[in-house]
Formats: C-alpha cells, sequence, structure tokens
C-alpha cells in the first residue's frame, strides 16, 4: 500500500530520487558517517532518508545535553522579614508556631559578616533535587531575619549540576575558591560524593548531606541526615520480608551504583532465606506494562515486589500494574523512600492502601505535631515558596541539614573560619532533629550512616500513614554493621 | 527461556504500545510525504498536550474537556508551526527543515520542565475511563485502553490509506510529495493542502500523546523521546509507505516488550527501534543498488 505511485513514475523520468530536495539532503549529509554509506551505495533516496535518520537518533543528544548548566547563586534569603507566625499546617494539628523561635533574636535581623555556605545539587530534567538546598536556604532566611547566627547571617551558594563530573568538580572549586564557603550543607546528587570526596577530605570540609552515592556513607567527610538508596531499600525489604513473603523481586534503576544498592537488601534476604530477583530497568521507564508484567510474575502470589524509583518512575509501574490489575497478584508491594509522598498516594488512589509499603527515613510529617515538625512547617510556609514540592521527605531532609548546620555554627567561639566551622560540624553528637528517629552524630568515624532506623508508611485514601514505627535497619547488611561498631548505635529520639 | 505463557502479556502489551507508534509513525510519514518536513516536535507536542490535560483535570475540571484541548493543542500548535515555518522552509533541505522542528521540541521542552517541573518528586498520570474496563484472554488481563490503542493504528492506516486514494485531499497530497511546483502549476491549493497535512499530523500528536501518557507515562521526557521508537518504523518505511510504517510500528512494540522476560536480553530492548531501523535500511540498500545497476546496465 504505497501512497505515491503517481511520485515513482515521474521520479524516473527526472531521474532523481523524490526530487531535487532529496538529492540536496544527500549532499548535506556527507559529513555524517551512515549517510556517507548511504551516497557510496549510489542512492540518494536511501542517503536522504538515513541522513533523517542520523538526525532522529541525534535528538537524543541534543535535548539530554540542552539543560547542561551550571550555577552558584548566593541565596541570603530574605534578612529583612519582619518576625511573624505561620501556622504549621494540616498535619501541625492546625496549631500556629512562631518562625521567630529559629533564631536567638526574634525580629532582629541579623548585620554581622555573613558566613558562607554551600551546596551542589543536582537538577535535571526527570531528576531535581533543589528543594531540599531551597528548604535548607528557607531556614537559613529564617535564621537571618532573627538575629543570624551569634549575630552573623547566613549566605547560602546553590549550584546545581547535571550529572556531569567535570561541571561537579567545578562547582566545588567555585564555591571554594570564588564564592569562599566555609562549609558545605545540603549536598544532593546522583554523583557528587563520588567526585567530591577526596577534594572535601583534602580541604578539611566536613559536609552534612543526603547522600545517594555510596561515598556519602563510605567516607570520613561526608554525613547524611538521610539513609540514601541503599539503606532505604534495605528498610523496605526489611518490612516485606517481615510479612513473611516467599520470594522478592527488587527493581531499581539502572544508574551508577546500583550493585552497590542492590548488596543491601540482597543480604537482607540471603540471611532470611528467601530468594531474591534483582531487576533494573532504563529510566526513563518507556515500557511500564511489561516492567510491572514482569516483577509481578517474577514475584508470585506470595512475594514482594519492592521498587527503588525516583517517585514519578515508582509511579509509572504501580500505576501500570493497576490498569493491568496486577496490584493483588503479589502479596505486597514495597519502595524505598523517594515514594513516600503525598503526590504519589493520591495518583494512585485507595486500591493501594495497605497494599504498598514505603520506608520513611524521616518522620512522617502528616501525623507529627511536635515543636520541631510545626517549625518546620511554619518556615516552609512563610519562607519556603521556592520549595516546590511543598511538604516532604526532601524539604524535611533541607530542614534537618539547616537545623543541624545552625547548631553547630552556634558553638563556634571567634571567627568562622572553614577550620572553626568544620571542626563545629564534625563535633556534633547526639543531636535530636525532632525528624529523625534517632539521635544525629557526625563523629570521627571512617564512614557515616547515621540515620539507621526508619518506619514504614502506607497511603490511605491519598496520604501516606504510619504503618510501622521506628525500627532498625538489621545489621545483616555489612556496612550497617561496619558503621555499627564504629560509632554504635544511637539512642531513640526523645519527642522534641 | 521463559515458558510461551510468559510471554503472553506481553504480546498484549507489545500490540497496545505499537498500535499507538504505528498512529504516530504514519503521521508522520503522511506529513513527510505531503510537505518534506520530518516532524520531530511530535513527541513534544503530545507530551505538553497531555500535561495541559493533566493539570485541567487537577484543577477540578471534567476529564474530557482535558482530553479535547490535549488534540487541540497538538493539532493548533502544529498548523501554527506549518503556516509560519513551512512557506519559509519549503525550499530548504529536507534535514534543514526536520532540524527546524527540532527547536520547536526544544521550546516546548524547556517550557514543560519550567512548568510541570519535577523538583520536590511531583508525579503526575492520566487515568482514561477505559482504564478500569476490559477483558481476559486465557491469563491476560486486557484493558479497553490498550484495545482502543490498537484500532487506532489499525484504524488510523486504514483510513489514511483510503483518504490518500479515494479523496481530492488526498489525491492533492499525493500529487503534492511528488512534485510541489508542478502540483501548484495544475492549481492545487498548495497551502491549503499542507495545512490539512499539518493540521492533521498535530491531532496524531495529541491522541498520541494522551494514550502514551496514559499507557506509559505522563512525563515530559519519555513522553517527548518517544517519538524515536515512531520514527524508526517510519525510517524503516522509508518514509513512504503506511502499511509497511504500520508493521514496522506493531514489530518495533512487540519485539520491545517480547524481549523483556528474557533476563539476558531485558536489558537491552531499549534498543529495538534503532536495531530494526538499522537493518532494515542495511538491507534495503543493497536491493535497491542491485534494481538500479540493472536500470543503468
Amino acid at each position: 500500500m504505497k501512497i505515491f505511485t503517481l511520485a515513482q513514475r515521474r521520479q524516473r523520468a527526472a531521474g532523481t530520487a523524490w526530487g531535487v530536495g532529496m538529492a540536496r539532503a544527500a549532499g548535506t549529509a556527507r559529513g555524517v558517517g551512515m549517510a556517507r554509506a548511504a551516497l557510496a551505495a549510489g542512492t540518494a533516496r536511501a542517503a536522504g532518508t538515513v541522513t533523517l535518520g542520523v538526525a532522529a537518533a541525534v535528538v537524543a543528544a541534543v535535548l539530554a545535553g540542552c539543560s547542561s548548566s551550571s550555577s552558584s547563586t548566593p541565596n541570603s534569603g530574605t534578612p529583612g522579614a519582619a518576625p511573624s507566625s505561620a501556622a504549621a499546617g494540616s498535619g501541625g494539628g492546625g496549631s500556629t508556631v512562631s518562625t521567630s523561635q529559629c533564631g536567638s533574636k526574634p525580629g532582629t535581623p541579623a548585620t554581622g559578616t555573613p558566613i558562607a555556605l554551600g551546596s551542589i545539587v543536582t537538577d535535571q530534567p526527570g531528576t531535581s533535587f533543589t528543594d531540599i538546598a531551597n528548604m535548607a536556604n528557607a531556614y537559613f532566611a529564617c535564621v537571618n531575619a532573627n538575629g543570624g547566627v551569634n549575630g552573623h547571617p547566613i549566605k547560602y551558594y546553590i549550584a546545581t549540576e547535571q550529572t556531569n563530573p567535570a561541571q561537579i568538580a567545578a562547582d566545588a572549586r567555585q564555591l571554594v575558591q570564588s564564592d569562599h564557603v566555609v562549609g558545605i550543607i545540603g549536598n544532593t546528587s546522583i554523583i557528587e560524593c563520588s567526585i567530591d570526596s577526596s577534594y572535601w577530605a583534602h580541604l578539611g570540609y566536613y559536609v552534612i548531606d543526603s547522600g545517594i552515592a555510596p561515598e556519602c556513607y563510605s567516607t570520613a567527610n561526608s554525613a547524611a541526615v538521610n539513609m540514601g538508596p541503599r539503606y532505604s531499600s534495605d528498610g523496605a525489604v526489611q518490612y516485606a520480608l517481615s510479612q513473611h513473603v516467599s520470594k522478592v523481586v527488587f527493581d531499581q534503576s539502572n544508574v551508577p551504583g546500583t550493585g552497590y544498592i542492590a548488596a543491601g537488601p540482597a543480604a537482607l534476604a540471603a540471611a532470611a532465606h528467601v530468594p531474591i530477583v534483582q531487576l533494573t530497568e532504563t529510566v526513563p521507564i518507556a515500557d511500564a506494562n511489561s516492567v510491572a508484567i514482569k516483577e509481578v510474575d517474577d514475584a508470585g502470589p506470595n512475594g514482594a515486589v519492592v521498587l527503588n524509583f525516583t517517585p514519578p518512575e515508582a509511579l509509572v509501574i504501580l500505576q501500570a500494574a493497576q490498569k493491568l490489575g496486577l496490584e493483588d497478584r503479589v502479596k505486597l508491594w514495597g519502595c524505598s523512600t523517594p515514594c513516600n509522598t503525598d503526590f504519589l498516594a493520591q495518583s494512585l488512589g485507595p486500591k493501594w492502601n495497605s497494599k504498598l509499603f514505603v520506608n520513611a527515613e524521616l518522620t512522617p510529617p502528616d501525623s507529627t505535631n511536635t515543636a520541631a515538625m510545626n517549625l518546620y512547617k511554619a518556615i516552609l510556609a512563610q519562607y519556603g515558596k521556592a520549595v516546590q514540592g511543598g511538604i516532604g521527605s526532601f524539604s524535611q531532609m533541607g530542614f534537618t541539614e539547616a537545623e543541624i548546620a545552625v547548631h553547630a555554627l552556634e558553638s563556634v567561639k571567634g571567627a568562622y573560619t572553614t577550620s572553626s566551622v568544620n571542626a563545629a560540624f564534625k563535633s556534633v553528637t547526639d543531636f535530636n532533629t525532632g525528624m529523625l528517629c534517632q539521635l544525629w552524630t557526625y563523629g570521627s568515624y571512617p564512614m557515616h550512616i547515621p540515620n539507621n532506623m526508619d518506619y514504614t508508611v502506607t497511603p490511605q485514601n491519598g496520604k501516606m500513614t504510619t504503618a510501622q514505627g521506628c525500627t532498625q535497619i538489621s545489621s545483616v547488611d555489612p556496612q550497617i554493621a561496619a558503621y555499627r561498631k564504629a560509632a554504635g548505635t544511637a539512642a531513640l529520639a526523645p519527642a522534641p | 527461556m521463559p515458558a510461551w505463557q510468559d510471554f503472553e502479556p506481553f504480546i498484549v502489551s507489545g500490540l497496545a504500545l505499537g498500535g499507538v507508534y504505528a498512529l504516530s509513525g504514519v503521521g508522520l510519514v503522511v506529513l513527510y510525504r505531503a510537505t518534506g518536513v520530518l516532524y520531530l516536535a511530535f513527541g513534544a507536542v503530545g507530551a505538553m498536550g497531555a500535561l495541559i490535560a493533566w493539570s485541567m483535570s487537577h484543577a477540578g475540571l471534567p476529564g474530557w474537556a482535558g482530553w479535547v484541548v490535549c488534540v487541540a493543542f497538538g493539532g493548533l500548535v502544529t498548523l501554527g508551526y506549518g503556516m509560519v515555518f513551512g512557506p519559509l522552509l519549503a525550499q530548504r533541505d529536507p534535514l534543514v527543515k526536520a532540524v527546524a522542528t527540532l527547536g520547536l521540541t526544544l521550546i516546548l521542552f524547556g517550557a514543560m520542565d519550567l512548568l510541570w517541573t519535577t523538583g520536590g518528586g511531583q508525579s503526575r498520570a492520566i487515568t482514561l475511563p477505559t482504564d478500569s474496563g476490559g477483558f481476559t484472554v486465557g491469563q491476560v488481563q486486557v484493558n479497553w485502553t490498550q484495545v482502543i490503542a490498537l484500532g487506532a493504528g489499525v484504524a488510523l492506516t486504514v483510513g489514511t490509506a483510503a483518504f490518500l486514494r479515494f479523496t481530492k485531499l488526498g489525491t492533492a497530497m499525493r500529487a503534492m510529495a511528488n512534485d510541489r511546483v508542478i502540483t501548484a502549476t495544475l492549481g492545487v491549493p498548495v497551502r491549503r493542502v499542507e495545512a490539512a497535512a499539518w493540521l492533521g499530523c498535530g491531532i496524531l500528536a495529541g491522541v498520541a500523546g494522551l494514550l502514551l501518557a496514559d499507557l506509559v507515562a505522563l512525563d515530559a521526557t519519555t513522553l517527548t523521546f518517544l517519538v524515536i521508537s515512531s520514527l524508526a518504523a517510519a525510517l524503516i518505511a522509508r518514509l513512504r509507505s503506511i502499511a509497511v510504517t504500520f508493521a514496522a510500528a506493531i514489530a518495533v512494540g512487540l519485539i520491545h516488550d517480547l524481549l523483556t522476560p528474557i533476563t539476558a536480553l531485558t536489558n537491552y530492548r531499549d534498543m529495538t527501534p534503532f536495531v530494526l531501523a538499522i537493518v532494515a535500511l542495511l538491507v534495503m540498500s543493497p536491493r535497491r543498488i542491485m534494481t538500479r545497476s540493472r536500470e543503468e546496465a
């Protein structure tokens, strides 16, 4: 059923393939390898088609590179903001909390010499962690508006990157050499820890971050407030095993570090004598139906499917499962922390109530009415306009990192130098953040997994609710065992 | 190697995906033949239409209003682009025309990244009413959206073939594909015919965006890049035959999904459209060389 038989007849008469245009295209394509092959074959038409084929193939590369830019933007918040209070949100029981309590001099803007802090965050299509740094910035804005840290405002530089190692290395050097930051807090990047960990160690920076890459947890100069993909996946698999599933299918993005992440769930399943199937998917997922079918088929009716994806990708798989009627074909579904968002719960609907169990590295905000949680919500409401995701794990991480940093900075006597600030960061011990199960400690350890106790939440009619309270991640994971051997087990955090 | 029954559900999902690829591929081929433009913005236009539909639904408007706007958005943006840039680029190489549509892709892609950010863990989804109904074939659950996707691909292919063969506008499009200047000299309203092609392709972009947002994901990057599978099908058909485009699109969708349960190959299944396109181009070229050699002799 060819469309243009008329055309073919005329081409022959003209002695050209699809007219002058395509012949021109063949000439244009001389620099392209595939088009050259077509030209050698002596067919202008083929060359034209191949040229366009090559053009189509490079679309991906062009689009991928179109947002490659980095920036280091100073954000000193709104130091002139008047003291005020803001509603802490629905989860806070409607209580009103004064944001003035985030500084030592309520209502008095800090006017001293700024303390420069910096962060590097991934911000690219499909993966953006800017909410974490933006929430930290909101906290600093609140502090600056209420006396600052010992009278000094915090000037916060946020550098964004697009998973480009050279760019990330340059970001670190820009923060240190151009912006003169004396501390690094709020880093959240897919590969930043891998790229910069030796640089920070060389300069004596003790980074407070939200970890993803292995080096965020396995080096002396990085301490995260979150558990990261490996230990959060451990938590999700651990919960599934506690429900006596007969098999675990663990599926995650096919990105650098999957082997490291998979080792934790594999160790837990092996210790429980439960078979585990490890899968990886290229993201963004373009065939969610087939992914969901494969997971369910592999897990079996008494098995569990545990996902380790960003919320959009996890949602794609879970919704495909729902549309195909697969949600009840396994005993339970699990997910690491990124799934802990009301966006996901709302998008999924009630079919997943008590069917999906999500590891939560931080205290669930909806059901918690503590001073710290209410302050977090109040700061978010008043200063967090740039925090696009609102209440959720990302902004909680930013809040937690900022409050640890401010707590540490308040202990500094004398000038705020790289040496004094990082010594203060490193000295943080048993600090009650109000956002974690445990007290948080940096300390002088060769590795840092200070958050190793978690919650499990499940969707209930569009909200994530607590299914299991604080539970230690098993020391069956050799990394957790190594950390506890070095640092011990932190005490449970009392409600602040 | 998995058992046959392990492949069965993947046949259903592959056919549904192939149906939408066919829908997109046929739209691309018809536009290319009528205007000489390989429309690389097809996926981005559909993606933005689907995101607009999601926003409308999220704002409390009825779902059908969003679907209509999605399809209308695809038609209007594509028609607008064609009317503004089509005449300006009419005398340029096909490669230049294709790259110009890449500019539209980037503009839309940037706008989507700006307006529907993924920061903070936002996740979006479009659910059509046809998702909840369906039937079972053996052990395999088939929903109506999958049926519609495949049916739309088949219907569009047959309908387009009939349209091109039996209607005045279709004949005009065929003539323009042959020679634009001669066609214009013969009194065919070239601009109007081109406008019809642009509008039709845009409407298909909207429909494909909506279906893919439901079948695959409502994500700007995913939907924008999914056009590559349709392009592969169109290239396999050498941007000529809509029947071959349909068959190639179904093959891309089927093979892609059928590779999923094969452990050794599952991580390579995303290469399917590229491999099929390259193999098709390589296999078809020598035949044509021989034909041409005979003709020249």
